[in-house]
């Protein structure tokens, strides 16, 4: 690749420059002479690897934090916001994750929650028709009621009330901070259509997000940062590959196999853990997967899929209303912690200082506090691991002279994390559970977590990881089970799949219940077999199926990734015709309609396979499938 | 590596080191209290002053044990004043008839009794432990004066004395009895899975459930402790005064919530000592006693015991680097 040159400056002067920017927190260096430039009527990418400082930028720019050092022109004049309030007041919102809406009061009521502090009468009559106006601007007049309680709604539709607020404000700039990364691939084009229009309004958009091929999609050029620093700056998206991104985030080019094994086949390994119909209302419904030794399993999906409640319920913080846990074989119904502790199953959950440190003790307490619950006796019994602690000091790199230090959260995130990690392997876990495992760890800290995962696989323990980060499961799991609005829906070989197959996988049941509804009308009224499904060279992923017994079966199921030539169609799978194709003998023929969003995102094929020699219209067929996804989307 | 020794002499990387741990500050700070004290007034040093110091402390500092276990866990119990009173009438109701040891016993069980109930009314369903002790403390009270109807009870036997004046190793047995549990206390806290749990529990309640610590059980156990040792001052306090009087232990809450705090311990939990506390009753007691040494009329004692109390929390928390949630 030849590194394209950044944009040459020509007409109008940039919205926004950021130069040299400097903040530390406590001891970490967060940025480090960070730059950034931003124009008018573009959608700018911001990227980086966890821990690169993309989102402190944010943050500084939207006044959320202050700077330490460096300079901010807005529009061409010096700007010092001390706080968010000001940042608005001159025109800069940010749209984050964990929206600062006030859950109690209506959709209405948060759009114009900045005026409700000005002196004077609230107009809602006048205060409605702005609401409409806004959201006619942004294409979504359908999409919210205005006298909801913001608790009653779904996390697209609070992203759509921040959207709202920021334009009642009339903000010019509009940094959205990782948008998508509990959205499905619907939503994601929902708010993606409203982006566009905000571009065409002459808006500036920040999107901030580490989920490359929506880089590729909606941005108009894009700035890298590593380690708090700006690598790159306003290089149009469109010079650039999706490797040559990666290379810019990482700094070199990551082998994604490096801390994979190739999946055994199951038979051959001893299955530790068995999942059954787990359920434990209301985020699991139905989880079903099994455990193998020295194997690491990723538990993949959306955040709000249920996947740490999972963990929670095998690990006793939760109770399971019904299924069946076995853990060696035998019935587990872990009613506490310590119970799952002493059955040999370590967990580090996602917010390590809510979830997993304990502040006033020293580093040495921490690591042994799992210990300390495994523990049977009245005293201590800290010497007893003292030689454990020791071999675990060196894997980890942790100067022994730092055990005693005072405090954990002088240590950098990953340090911290490697720390409540070996908390669970000094206790030599046949079980591992973790839940996003390098949320907030730097980059280069990453890849010794992962290392540190796998050589605890390979002396036999059986790891569960729980990630958003499909790239990070795909490089480390043999396999992935992905669960979507609290049902485990495939079971998948990390081999055969892409993040684009992941993301289809893992997309809300609740979104595609349009699609179901389909497939069932046409599996219905024909007799056959309809289905939804992915393409590649080699193999079919199957999302969805109704119908279809007997001859019409076309010989997978939903969540199945078989190969093309050991399905029952493989005839008609090659052929990408427009109309039926009979596979040898004739038992059952088969159509296939290619399927796109509006926005023309692929979206796999709608398949319907029926048996002997019925044939329904074809053209029908693919109208009315057609019409259906444009509807959905 | 080899550690580079640079900078200050051993001596005051030493006293550096030293000044970091809380309770090497608050042993300053009582040392410049009890000189302060020694040249003001004449009187102080006098052995016979001294051992009244030791004396007025048992009372508040074995009260202040529990209030240390309870502040721990990030609770406080605003109750020990009136379990106090209530178990010692209940003492004084049963020794005339079953003697001294179920008298004890009686005082004892019930004051932990009434911690289990307000301890699992904290821990388990999550009520605030303020308003909880508070409810015990109204009717603790109210309790005492019914089943005391309303008057002092002077018929206790005066064998009682002996729990208070008997002399082990030249240390008076209420004296003893105070320094025997602080050190049981701070083994217990220090030593035991049981003393980490409590600090566990206080520093971060859900970092210790995640790591399967028993956070039920060590929630409620202090409460227990704290209503147990009441007893135990009550005790002691009606063996001093062969007198039980219902409002016995009025307003000692505050005496030992400003000890625990002057100690050092943080009314977030997770942080604190029972050296700490120990110190901090002394400084209590010793400028309650100077005060009186030096004619000041009780009636400004309490703003200067409040001064003190708000000097200590602010003094701690500009000397803490740390910065909490």
């Amino acid at each position: 690749m030849v590194m394209p040159a950044p944009r040459v400056d020509a007409a109008p002067a940039p919205l926004l420059v950021a130069r040299g920017i400097d903040k530390t927190f406590d001891r970490t260096r967060a940025l480090i002479g960070a730059d950034l430039r931003l124009d008018a009527g573009e959608v700018h990418g911001l990227l980086g690897a966890n821990g690169a400082g993309k989102s402190t930028l944010s943050r500084v720019i939207s006044g959320h934090v202050r700077r330490d050092r460096g300079e901010i022109a807005w529009r061409g004049i010096a700007l010092d916001a001390r706080n968010a309030r000001e940042a608005i007041g001159a025109g800069i919102v940010m749209v984050t994750q964990e929206t600062s809406l006030a859950p109690d009061l209506s959709v209405l009521e948060n759009i114009f929650l900045p005026e409700l502090a000005l002196p004077g009468r609230l107009r809602y009559g006048a205060l409605r028709q702005r609401a409409r106006d806004i959201l006619n601007s942004l294409g979504q007049e359908s999409a919210l009621p205005l006298d909801m309680e913001v608790r009653a709604l779904s996390i697209a539709q609070r992203q759509l009330v921040e959207i709202a607020k920021a334009l009642a404000q009339d903000a010019s700039l509009i940094i959205f901070d990782e948008p998508t990364a509990s959205l499905s691939p619907g939503e994601v084009e929902r708010l993606f259509d409203v982006m566009t229009r905000l571009r065409a309004d002459g808006r500036a958009l920040v999107f901030v997000s580490h989920r490359l091929e929506e880089v590729f999609a909606i941005t108009d050029c894009v700035t890298v940062m590593r380690e708090g620093r700006t690598v790159t700056q306003s290089v149009p998206t469109a010079t650039l590959t999706q490797s040559d991104l990666v290379r810019l985030m990482v700094g070199q080019d990551l082998a994604r196999a490096q801390y994979r094994r190739a999946a055994a086949a199951a038979g051959d390994r001893t299955r530790v853990l068995e999942v059954r119909h787990l359920r434990a209302a209301p985020m699991v419904r139905d989880v079903s997967f099994t455990l193998h030794e020295g194997e690491i399993l990723g538990l993949g999906g959306l955040v709000g899929a249920g996947r740490s409640e999972t963990l929670e319920a095998i690990f006793g913080l939760r109770r399971p209303d019904s299924g069946e846990i076995r853990l060696h074989g035998r019935q587990f119904t872990p009613r506490r912690p310590v119970a799952a502790i002493r059955a040999g199953i370590g967990f580090v959950p996602e917010d390590r200082r809510g979830q997993s440190i304990v502040p006033d003790f020293s580093v040495r307490e921490n690591l042994l506090l799992g210990h300390l619950s495994a523990h049977r006796g009245f005293g201590l019994g800290y010497r007893a691991r003292d030689r454990r602690v020791a071999d675990l000091l060196r894997q980890l790199d942790l100067r022994s002279d730092r055990l005693l230090d005072v405090s954990m959260l002088n240590f950098s995130g990953g340090m911290q994390q490697k720390i409540i990690i070996a908390r669970w392997l000094l206790l030599e876990p046949r079980v591992l559970l973790l839940d996003e495992p390098t949320k907030g760890v730097d980059i280069g800290t990453r890849s010794s977590i992962y290392a540190i995962l796998r050589d605890a696989a390979d002396r036999g323990a059986a790891v569960l990881v729980v990630s958003s980060d499909f790239e990070e499961l795909l490089g480390l799991c043999e396999r992935i089970v992905v669960m979507s609005d609290g049902t485990s829906i495939a079971e998948l070989e990390s081999d055969v799949l892409d993040e684009t197959k992941l993301t289809m996988f893992a997309a809300p049941r609740s979104s595609m219940e349009i699609t179901s509804q389909l497939l069932r009308t046409l599996a219905g009224e024909t007799g056959g077999a309809a289905y939804w499904v992915l393409l590649d060279s080699e193999r079919l992923f199957c999302l969805a199926r109704a119908g279809g017994d007997g001859d019409a079966d076309p010989g997978f199921a939903a969540g199945a990734t078989p190969r093309i030539g050991d399905t029952r169609i493989p005839t008609a799978l090659a052929a990408d015709a427009g109309h039926f194709v009979a596979e040898p003998g004739g038992a059952r023929r088969t159509l296939l309609v290619r399927v796109q969003s509006h926005r023309g995102h692929e979206l796999g094929w709608i398949g319907l396979t029926v048996a002997g020699t019925s044939t329904p219209d074809p053209a029908a067929i693919a109208q009315r499938v057609h019409e259906q996804f444009a509807r959905a989307a | 590596m080899s550690q580079a020794t640079l900078g200050p002499s051993p001596a005051a990387a030493l006293i550096r080191r030293l000044g970091r741990r809380l309770e090497v500050r608050m042993l300053a700070l009582a040392s410049v209290v009890f000189v302060g004290l020694s040249l003001a007034s004449p009187f102080f040093l006098q052995t016979n002053n001294l051992l009244n110091l030791l004396d007025q402390s048992v009372v508040t500092g074995i009260v202040s044990i529990g209030m240390t276990f309870v502040i721990l866990t990030g609770g406080i119990d605003l109750s020990v004043g009136s379990v106090l009173g209530f178990t010692a009438v209940l003492m004084g109701l049963t020794m005339p008839h079953y003697g001294i040891p179920a008298g004890i016993a009686v005082a004892v069980v019930s004051g932990g009794a009434i911690g289990l109930f307000s301890g699992f009314l904290v821990a388990r369903f999550g009520l605030a432990s303020f308003v909880v002790t508070l409810g015990v403390m109204a009717i603790g009270r109210s309790l005492a004066y019914i089943t005391s109807g309303q008057n002092s009870i002077s018929d206790i036997p005066p064998a009682i004395n002996n729990l208070v004046y008997t002399s082990i190793l030249g240390v008076p047995s209420n004296v003893a009895t105070l320094l025997v549990l602080y050190v049981l206390s701070w083994l217990y806290l220090s030593f035991t899975k049981g003393g980490r749990t409590i600090y566990a529990i206080g520093s971060n309640a859900e970092a210790a459930r995640t790591a399967g610590l028993n956070v039920l059980a060590y929630s409620v156990l202090p409460y227990v402790i704290s209503g147990a040792l009441s007893a135990v001052a009550g005790i002691l306090l009606s063996a001093q005064i062969l007198s039980i009087d219902p409002l016995a232990g009025t307003a000692l809450e505050l005496d030992a919530i400003a000890a625990v705090v002057i100690g050092g311990a943080s009314l977030y939990g997770g942080r604190g000592s029972i050296i700490g506390t120990l110190i901090g009753v002394l400084i209590m007691v010793m400028i309650r006693n100077g005060l009186n040494l030096l004619g000041v009329s009780p009636f400004w004692q309490g703003s200067a015991i409040g001064g003190i109390i708000i000097a200590a929390v602010l003094v701690e928390r500009l000397v803490s680097t740390r910065v909490r949630a």
